[in-house]
Parts: structure tokens; sequence; C-alpha cells
């Protein structure tokens, strides 16, 4: 069964359409990302299904109702927001508690409720702070707490983790997918990042001007994209895309393949390339080379032994690896 | 701190006492006078010492108008000042929150109103109209007419700190629009609530004009009126006519040393963007 | 399609709107036509211009009209002039500056009506403490406020001690915005102190000025309470300005003159202050 239903939406602000003809069904328990660049409609799809957006047309279902036209609360939906949203003159438990008060539930219930949340999310000893007096981290806690006690259908989050550094939000990859398989619960997460994406999806949603490009597992999206704007988006570093009259001699329109999918040699090879910039990350190092007959091409080798710039190399792609669209 | 501005802050400090203090502290000279003394209005420290006296005097005036005044002028003040606070608050929200072609003509109600005089006779026949003539509730009522235009501009700018995530949480949670103004968004709207108590009720507790057009008659006197009065009644008891102003500069003085701050925001903010 | 109620619902303006609608706009759209009248109160009867006729006809109540004028520009001048020198004075660093902010704005916040009584008092022709210190240095000092060549004067000296305050700490505010960096710059570029506040402070002190001006402009067009309390706009009519003007007319039972009155002043306000606000708002614009 699948738990939310986008059934032909459309959003329009004056004349100008954000979202066009949108289908998508996301399953119970799922964790769904929806991932795109700035402006392609993620969050407008995230705060339609919310209910802070009215749709132009469409229908939304949420579990077997249809709530295209329900309030907000009433959607069975919680909401994480990028900047957290904890109201700053309420405590952490008056923060958790707030939509549990503001439905006139006893006290006892509130309280059982918020800590419960407060002990899963390790806030327990934060309960009577303020936000101010929170870490990152921790008010990032606070926000999921909120949303869990509602105990709703579906949990949207709004990049929630791009006010992080990079090291807390690492961690915090990590904490939301432990929630998620805790709770069994639908999930719908947006955010721009494709490490993101990659990481925690069970299905990606790729959006791109308003429009679904693709709809995918991560694996899937990374061996079967689509179209060159997924094929382009996910990976990193990018992949070689090759356009025009290269791209035709090799028999399609756009022609790709992956840095880490390029084999490089000394002697023999496809491409004849010249070292224009290194970057050696350790573990593995990105070649900078310029072909002669396809253009610039980034390579991903492993290891730190490569030929120094300036070097003449050969590059080509693995046999299976490249894509033609 | 140089000898420059040391020798610079004691001249200073020596003339603005002249200027900006004497006058204050012949106020309270006068007021500790009895009235031959007083009638000399010279600045001499007192033969006797009659401040309880004078004072004492001064609220059995007329009957213990001052005290009548006094409940009248806090009555007025509280209730104009919570009023123009709330609607205030409501009207600088939406019209934040909310963009509509209404906005631009709220605007322009706003900058008239901080600029352009009460119409006063046309104002007498309204309320006689609408039987709020020589009433409280009708000062009360003018008072927040005239006060709303500050009131609404300072909240407008105060709500665009808050940002608009904190509506959507609450809305989430369940909150009807009430509950999101009175439980998310006014508590956080608390720095300019203060600001705008404490300068808005010295307006209006000092107001004179406004008492004098459409508060005329003796029961429903207030503060600024009863010293009005008392100055042609007093001219030959500068004293207690001095303890009258004494009393009257009480209230905001003691509002001055508790609320500095505010009074400062209030004053500038309100200012520079007027 | 039912539409789900907006979180931020129009009522929310209804309370505030119909307040200031009913008890502030009414009664000035009203006076556009009451000045057009005879007018008491219960019937009023159409007359043309002549209210404007009358106003302009009557020496004293032109006086009353250039009176107006000469108070507003005369105390918002020197407001904006001694509010900036204070302002500079009280950002120096200099001794006790703490103390002199409050000292200097304590009586913008002390009843009009008291403060004028108090000065009346000071300003008492023969027993005044003003004109017993005078005598003292050997200075016959004038009636302050029973010469009629004097009294406005007198009245706007007043005004100028009471809201000097204000201004100085506007300025301070805008003074406080001004960056250091320009100073340093300055002084690098050998300025002396003098050009550093002419070519410095005052330019860019600007936005201060003009709320400084406007304000004070607006308050001094308006004022009454300052005037009423200290001559009642005698001796004669030597010290009335507009609203003192209104304010008789309408004790006298003229309400139709009294509010031909008002709206010269409405008109008076609008044609000083729109223009000053659009000059100064387009050159800012410009800079």
């Amino acid at each position: 069964m699948s738990s939310v239903t986008l059934t032909q939406i459309k959003k329009s602000f004056g004349s100008v359409d954000v979202m066009n003809n949108i289908d998508l069904s996301i399953e119970k328990g799922e964790f769904c990302v929806f991932v795109g660049p700035s402006g392609c409609g993620k969050s407008t799809l995230l705060r339609l299904i919310a209910g802070l957006e009215l749709v132009t047309s469409g229908k939304i279902v949420i579990g077997d109702r249809d709530v295209t036209h329900a309030e907000p609360s009433a959607r069975g939906i919680a909401m994480v927001f990028q900047s957290y949203a904890l109201y700053p003159h309420l405590t952490v438990r008056e923060n958790i508690g707030f939509g549990l008060s503001l439905a006139k539930r006893p006290k006892a219930e509130i309280k059982a409720k918020v800590e419960a949340a407060a002990e899963a999310l390790q806030l327990g000893h934060l309960l009577d702070r303020k936000p101010k007096a929170l870490s990152g981290g921790q008010r990032q806690r606070v926000a999921i707490g909120r949303a869990i006690v509602r105990n709703p259908a579906v949990f949207l989050f709004d990049e929630p983790l791009s006010n992080l550094d990079a090291a807390l939000r690492t961690q915090m990859r990590m904490e939301l997918t432990d929630l998620h398989r805790k709770l069994g619960a639908t999930m719908i997460y947006v955010t721009h990042d494709q490490v993101e994406a990659m990481t925690m999806a069970d299905k990606i949603v790729v959006l791109n001007g308003g429009r679904i490009e693709q709809v995918g597992t991560p694996m899937e999206l990374y061996n079967k994209p689509a179209s060159p704007f997924v094929a382009g988006f996910i990976g990193s570093p990018k992949m070689n895309l090759i356009e025009g009259s290269a791209a035709e001699a090799l028999g399609c329109k756009v022609y790709g393949i992956r840095p880490e999918h390029l084999c490089l040699s000394t002697t023999e090879g496809q491409w004849e390339a010249n070292v224009r910039h290194i970057e050696r990350l350790g573990a593995e190092t990105i070649l900078h080379l310029d072909t002669v007959v396809i253009g610039p091409l980034i390579a991903r080798v492993a290891g730190e032994e490569v030929p120094p710039v300036g070097t003449k190399i050969f590059a080509s792609a693995i046999e299976g690896r490249e894509f033609r669209f | 701190m140089t000898r420059r501005q040391l020798m610079t802050g004691l001249l200073a400090t020596a003339i603005a006492s002249i200027i900006f203090l004497l006058p204050f502290i012949f106020i309270f000279v006068t007021a500790t006078k009895s009235s031959q003394e007083a009638s000399l209005l010279n600045f001499s420290l007192p033969g006797g010492w009659h401040l309880w006296d004078n004072f004492i005097k001064v609220l059995q005036a007329r009957n213990y108008m001052l005290l009548l005044a006094y409940l009248n002028s806090t009555i007025i003040t509280v209730c104009a000042v919570a009023i123009m606070v709330l609607c205030g608050a409501m009207i600088g929200y939406l019209l934040q929150r909310r963009s509509s072609r209404w906005n631009k003509i709220i605007y322009a109600m706003v900058m008239v109103g901080l600029i352009v005089p009460p119409a006063v006779v046309p104002t007498i026949w309204v309320l006689q109209g609408i039987g709020l003539f020589k009433t409280i509730h009708g000062m009360i009522l003018i008072q927040v007419a005239y006060g709303l235009p500050f009131s609404v501009l300072m909240y407008r700018n105060f709500v665009a700190a808050i940002p608009q995530d904190l509506d959507e949480a609450a809305i989430i949670d369940g909150a009807k629009p009430l509950q999101v103004f009175f439980k998310v968004i006014l508590p956080l709207l608390k720095p300019a609530t203060v600001t705008l108590i404490v300068v808005k009720s010295i307006a209006v507790f000092n107001d004179f004009t406004h008492p004098l057009y459409y508060l005329p008659g003796r029961e429903n006197v207030t503060v600024q009126l009863t010293l009005y009065n008392f100055q042609s009644q007093f001219e030959t008891q500068y004293n207690l006519l001095f303890m009258n102003i004494l009393l009257v500069t009480i209230p905001p003085l003691i509002v001055f040393i508790f609320f500095n701050r505010q009074i400062v925001a209030g004053m500038t903010a309100g200012a520079v963007k007027g | 399609m039912r539409k789900p109620k907006s979180a931020y619902p129009y009522w929310f303006v209804l309370p505030g709107a119909v307040i200031f609608t009913v008890l502030f706009l009414a009664p000035t759209v009203a006076s556009f036509w009451f000045a057009f009248t005879r007018w008491d109160l219960y019937s009023a009867q159409f007359i043309g211009l002549d209210n404007f006729v009358q106003f302009f006809k009557e020496p004293f109540l032109v006086q009353g009209l250039w009176n107006t004028l000469i108070y507003a520009f005369l105390t918002s001048g020197t407001k904006s002039i001694f509010g900036l020198l204070l302002a500079v004075l009280l950002t120096s660093g200099i001794w006790a500056q703490g103390f002199l902010r409050t000292v200097v704005f304590f009586p913008v916040l002390v009843s009009t009506i008291g403060i004028g009584i108090t000065f009346a008092a000071l300003m008492h022709p023969t027993k005044g403490l003003i004109n017993v210190g005078l005598d003292q240095i050997g200075i016959a000092g004038p009636g302050w406020l029973t010469s009629a060549s004097l009294a406005l004067y007198s009245i706007a000296f007043v005004d100028l001690w009471k809201g000097v305050g204000l201004a100085t700490l506007i300025y301070i505010a805008g003074l406080s915005a001004i960056s250091p960096d320009y100073y340093e710059a300055a002084r690098i570029d050998g300025a002396t102190r003098l050009q550093q506040f002419w070519r410095v402070t005052v330019p860019l002190v600007r936005p201060a000025t003009v709320t400084v001006l406007t304000l004070s402009l607006i308050g001094g067009l308006r004022s009454f309470d300052l005037i009423w309390a200290m001559t009642k706009g005698g001796p004669g009519f030597s010290s009335d300005v507009l609203a003192s003007v209104v304010y008789k007319q309408y004790q006298s039972g003229f309400y139709g003159l009294s509010t031909a009155g008002n709206v010269i002043l409405f008109v008076l306000i609008a044609i000083i202050i729109v223009p000053m606000t659009y000059l100064f708002s387009r050159r800012e614009v410009h800079q």
C-alpha cells in the first residue's frame, strides 16, 4: 500500500508554473529523497504535501485519505525545517509538546510522550533549556523530537542538515537513517546534496525545472541514469558529458563516462591527453586531462601514483560503462 | 580618558547642570516652601520644610481632585496602551506576513496618521454622534487612534525579524491563526512591546491637548488638565502649584530610571525609520 | 472547491482599522466639508469660502499663520543644530558622558504643561529667576513673556530646551552608525578636527538630520500645549499659532471657522512635509 500518492500535481504562482504534471507514489515505510538543484521545485513539492502551499490542480492522497484541501495539521504529517523553527521563547520540553498542548491533551500524556521522545533522541538532560542554549545538533534533535510526538504517518524534512558543519552532518545522516529504521515511518527528505540522497534514500526523486527527471533507487540512478541531467547530478566528481561533433562521432547526441570508469595508460588508449591539473585526495587522485579529440576529461584513479602535470597519456572508457543519450 | 576629555566633561557638566537641572531643582525647592516664601519665586533654600504639608494640601485641593485625576489618567493610559499594543501588533503582523493590494493603503494611512494633526471639532462631532464625548471610553479610543500608526510601524519592523518558518511549524502543530499569533508571535515581540508600552505610556499620560478638547468637565479630569486648572487657581500659592508639577514629573522619572534602554530604543527606532 | 483558510486572516486588521477610521480618518475627511460651513455641531450651513476669506482678512489670524511658520522653522532649525553639537560632544568620550546624556534627554519625558508653568515662573518679568540673575550682573532683563515682540521666541526657546534631548538622541544614533574608518582615513589625509566635522560628520549624519528636521517640523507646526500653558497666545495675539487659533475659535463657538483653521494647518503641513520628504529621499538615491 502506498503511503503518499501524488496525481497530476500542478502548481502556479500567478502566471508562472513551478510544478507540472507530477505523478509520484511513495510506499509505506520508504525513505524517499527529493533531490535537485536550487529552484527545481523540490521544496515547493514538499510544502504542497505539507499543505503549506495549495496545489493549483491535482490530487494528494496520504494513507487512504484525500488531503488535497486539508489543513496542514489534519494531514498526518510532521515537518522538520531547515532552520529547525524552534520556538525561541519555549523550553525544549514545551517545544516538543507544543502540538499536543494545542490539541489540549492531558498533561500527564504530554509529559510521558515528550519524555519518551527526548529519551530516544538523548535530549533527556536538556528538557528545561531554551533553544538558544543548545548546539546545532541538539537543536536538530529537538526539531525531530517535535515531529516524533505528533506520531505522523509521514515525516517531512526540508534540507535539515544544511546548517550543520561537515562532521556533524555525517553523524546526523547516520542518526536519521537509524531513526527511520527504528520508527519504520514514511519519510520524505528534501536536499540539494546528492551525497545525502545516495547514502540515505530507499528511493530518490530527481527534480529539475518543476518536473520529475527520474525516480529510482540510488544504484539505479547511478547505473542507469535516464537523462544527461541525472547522469551529471548523481556521482562525484561529476560524470564527463561530451556533446556536439565529438559525441556524434561516438554515435550519440550526448556521450557520458564517469571519472572512475576511465582507464589511464602511458602507452596506448582511446584518447590522447595531456595532464593539466592534479588533485590529490590521499586514497584517490583526481586528474584533469585535456584531450585532443573530445576536450577536457576528469579521471579518478586509486592511490597517489600518477604522471606529473604536462605528461602525455592515454585515457580509455571501461567497456559497458559508457552512456549514450 | 585624556585630560582634555576630563576638562570638557567637567565644564559640560557644570553648564548642563545650570541649564537642564536648575529648573528641576527650582520645582523641588519651591514645592517645599511656605506660600509666602514661594511667592517670591526666588531660588533660596526654604526657611521651613513644608514638603509633606504641601503634598497633603495639594491632594485635598478641590475635594481630592488630584487623586481622581491620577485614577482617570491611569485608567486611560493603561487601557489605551493595551489596545494600541494589541491592535498594532495584529496589523503589523498581517502587514508583514501577507502581501496584498491593501498593504499600500494601510501604509498610506500609517503615514497620514503620523503626520496629519487631528481635526478636533469634527472629532467632537463624531464622538457626540456615538455617545463617547466627555467619556473615559471615548478618550481611550482617541488615544488608540492617534497612537496606532506608530505602533503598527514598529511592530511591522519587528515581525520582519521573526522567521516565517516559526508560523509554519505552529500551523503544522495544529495552531489556529489566533494561536499562532498569541502563542508564537506575540511572545517573540516582547522587546518591541516593552518599548512601546514605555514610550506610549509617557506620551498618553503627558497628553494635554486631547483631554482638553474631548474630556471637558470636572468628573473626568486628567493629571495634565488638573495641573493646567491649578495654574489659575493657585496663582498666589506657587508652593502648591509646584508640588503639583513635582507630582506630575515623578511618574516619568521612575519609568525613565527603570526603562532607560527601552525608551532610547523606541525613540530612535521610530524616528530613524519614520 | 473548498479553500483552506489563510493563517493570516484579514480580520486581524479590523479592530484597529475601525478605531482609526471612525475616530481619526472620518473626522479628517469631514473637516473638508465643515470648513466650508457655518456650523454649530447640530446643523451646518454651506457658506463656500467665507471661513477662509474671514481667516485671511483678520490680521490676528494671519499673524497666527506666520507665527506657526516662524515657530516651526525656528525650533526645528535650532534643535537640529544644537542636537548635532550636543551629540558630537556626548559621543567624544568626555567625563560623565552617560550622566550628561540622561540630563539632556530627561526634559523630553516631562509634562509639557509642567515645563511651561515652571518656565513662566522663571521668566517672570520682575521676580523670575532669569531676570533676577541678569539684574545681578547689571542687565535689565526684558519681559520675556509679557513683551509682544518677544513672547513667541521665549516659548520657542523653552521648546528647544525641552526637545533638544530627542534630537541629540537621534543624532547619537546617527553618529554611531558612521564607521570610524572614515575619520581615520580623513586624519591620514590630514583633515583637522573642524574639517572632519564639516566634511565627514555633517554629510554622513544626513539621515539623522532629515529625521530631526521632519519630526520637529511636524511637531512645531502642530504645537499647542506649551504655548497654551505659557501665554495662551498672548500678550494680545502675539504668540498665537494655528493650533491655538483653532482652539480659541472652538471655545467661542465658531466651529466652522475653527475647522477651517484646521484645514489650513493640514495644507500647511502637506506643502512643507511632502516636498521635503520627496526631496530628501530623492537626493539620497542619487548619492
